[in-house]
């Protein structure tokens, strides 16, 4: 079978996000070269890509090709990991963060992070979100309920539980945790959210409203998101980057991607005969 | 399940089992239901001696007279049981910071380095070490210089035993709270001093209690390592710290081996006290656990 008519036969997923992309809108992070290791096993290859504002980006390839690598690049919370190291450029606002001078915490207040897990903290839902705004703000106690409301309700979380707010976070369903974690992150008033998975430990209701309120958060958060999921980020995400073998293949507007893909390898990903 | 072998396979009267195998089965059983039945016994019979010697002990007196001078009559144990309180709190309270501290250094900020893994190996000897040694170090480094034996050496004594133990469960604890946690902490911008204590010491708060409550229960019986530091003091107990101290534990070794009887008797009576209150500690240890399986 030939690649034309496998093209002809299968028609490829189609794109359903709401939002089309906006290849005017700046760039907010430009990967420029990056080489990433695991000690000596070399995870990335000379990755180069951007990331504009106030859109999603999804990462997307089979297990192991170094899209959540990739991501971790970005609050460097690979630095965690003494044997982990970075090399090349990664521009944020067209500032380095690779470079030694960064200052880790101030980064990653501007760069949230959700992770596959829901991950919150042992003290109650109020202090859960309060905990990244105590860390940089001393806000009367006021201002500070109105900041963990607003983020609770961005979050899409504030009717189910602006009654028990004192209630541990832990007790929550894993749906509630995850949307949690979300508002933990945009209490921030971050710039860039990466979410690394963010639904894959999910049932697909929970997984909805997540996707639904990414899609919101599009409208004041650069988003990245490293997916399973090819229907997730043809639904969710206005830029797509297909990566294997620590290689980035193929970068383009989910749309195009989706439909009609310049790489082999990349078509044979989104339809299935491979990973 | 026997139904559908018989019905696919042929009848199972010639088992694919080798015989050997089920008599092997059946003899290890055997050894091991034995075994534990034998543990048992001895432990059922230890306690049922010390509750019907002890408890003829307990007396209205027992917990508000001092113990008796060699040949008088009645008396109790209370001043031995004060003096145990307060080496036993010396002891945890040194042992707790000191414990903890290192067992977070060691799950948190040292984890494979090599000073980690050497105080991590110097922890475990000195968990096994025999009390008696610790003791004696003590005596050579308090007691001797000091020139006379001490509340304080026993305090210190109970605390050096204390603490292996305390940084043992410490980072056994810490090292149960999942990476993913402390990732988040990091990844809000969290220096990793508050990652530690706003985060992993919460989510690990119980165990660590726990770990600090078996230490108490630990060293609330030990003898040995107070027979040279704090050895024992008859008399009512005085706030001086710096001269011998009563405890229950070396009160309990010296009337057992007595002529008198009344002796004898409050040797009992201290015995089932400090086995009672070890008891509750490891209770207590269990329901602080206890409610944060269940959620």
């Amino acid at each position: 079978m030939s690649h034309a008519a496998a093209t002809a036969a299968e028609p490829l997923m189609q794109p359903s996000a709401k939002a089309g992309a906006d290849t005017k809108a700046p760039v907010r992070i430009a990967v420029k070269g990056l080489n990433f290791y695991y000690g000596q096993f070399h995870g990335l290859k000379d990755i180069n890509l951007n990331f504009h504002d106030r859109q999603v980006t999804a990462l997307i390839g089979p297990s192991g090709c170094g899209k959540s690598t990739l991501l971790r690049t970005f609050n460097r919370i690979y630095s965690l990991y003494p044997e982990q190291r970075a090399e090349g450029e990664i521009l944020l606002d067209g500032v380095n963060i690779l470079d030694s001078k960064v200052d880790l915490n101030d980064l990653r207040a501007r760069v949230g992070m959700v992770f596959q897990k829901p991950t919150p903290f042992p003290m109650s839902i109020y202090d859960n979100v309060a905990f990244g705004i105590r860390l940089y703000e001393k806000l009367p106690k006021s201002e500070l309920d109105d900041r963990v409301e607003a983020s609770l309700r961005k979050a899409a979380l504030w009717d189910e539980v602006k009654d028990k707010l004192k209630q541990s976070g832990m007790g929550l369903s894993g749906g509630q945790q995850q949307r949690l974690c979300i508002a933990r992150t945009v209490a921030q008033r971050p710039e860039v959210i990466l979410f690394d998975e963010p639904t894959s430990a999910l049932d697909p209701i929970s997984t909805g409203r997540i996707e639904e309120l990414i899609e919101q958060l599009r409208d004041e958060f650069t988003i990245a998101i490293v997916t399973h999921n090819m229907q997730q980020a043809a639904r969710i995400s206005q830029f797509t980057a297909f990566m294997y073998l620590g290689e980035l293949i193929e970068f383009s507007q989910t749309e195009k991607m989706f439909m009609n893909p310049t790489e082999r390898r990349t078509q044979d990903y989104i339809t299935g005969r491979f990973g | 399940m026997d139904a559908i072998n018989t019905l696919a396979a042929p009848p199972l009267v010639q088992s694919r089992v080798r015989p050997g195998r089920r008599r092997a089965d059946a003899i290890l059983r055997g050894f091991c239901a034995f075994a534990t039945l034998l543990g048992i016994i001895v432990l059922g019979s230890i306690l049922l001696m010390l509750i019907v010697e002890g408890v003829r002990g307990f007396t209205p007196t027992l917990l508000t007279q001092p113990t008796p001078g060699p040949g008088s009559e009645g008396g109790g144990i209370a001043n031995a049981v004060l003096g145990s309180l307060i080496l036993t709190t010396i002891g945890i309270v040194i042992a707790t910071p000191v414990g903890v501290m290192a067992g977070t250094f060691l799950a948190e900020y040292g984890r494979t380095s090599k000073l980690a893994v050497l105080i991590r190996f110097l922890n475990d000897i000195l968990l096994s070490a025999p009390s008696i040694l610790i003791g004696l170090f003590v005596y050579t480094l308090m007691v001797r210089p000091m020139g006379s034996y001490s509340g304080w050496a026993g305090g210190i004594a109970l605390a050096i035993i204390a603490t292996p133990v305390i940084v043992r469960t410490t980072e056994d604890m810490l090292s149960l709270v999942p990476g993913t946690l402390r990732e988040a902490g990091a990844a809000l911008g969290a220096p990793p001093s508050m990652v530690i204590m706003k985060v992993s010491w919460r989510a690990a708060s119980a165990g660590i209690v726990t770990g600090i409550i078996l230490a108490l229960a630990r060293i609330a019986g030990e003898t040995a390592p107070l027979l040279f530091t704090a050895l024992n003091n008859n008399s009512w107990f005085s706030p001086d710290l710096m001269g011998g101290v009563p405890n229950l534990p070396v009160m309990i070794y010296q009337f057992a081996l007595s002529p008198y009887a009344n002796w004898q008797q409050l040797a009992w009576a201290g015995a089932l006290l400090i086995t009672m209150t070890i008891l509750a500690l490891s209770v207590i240890a269990r329901l602080v656990i206890k409610p944060q399986r269940a959620r």
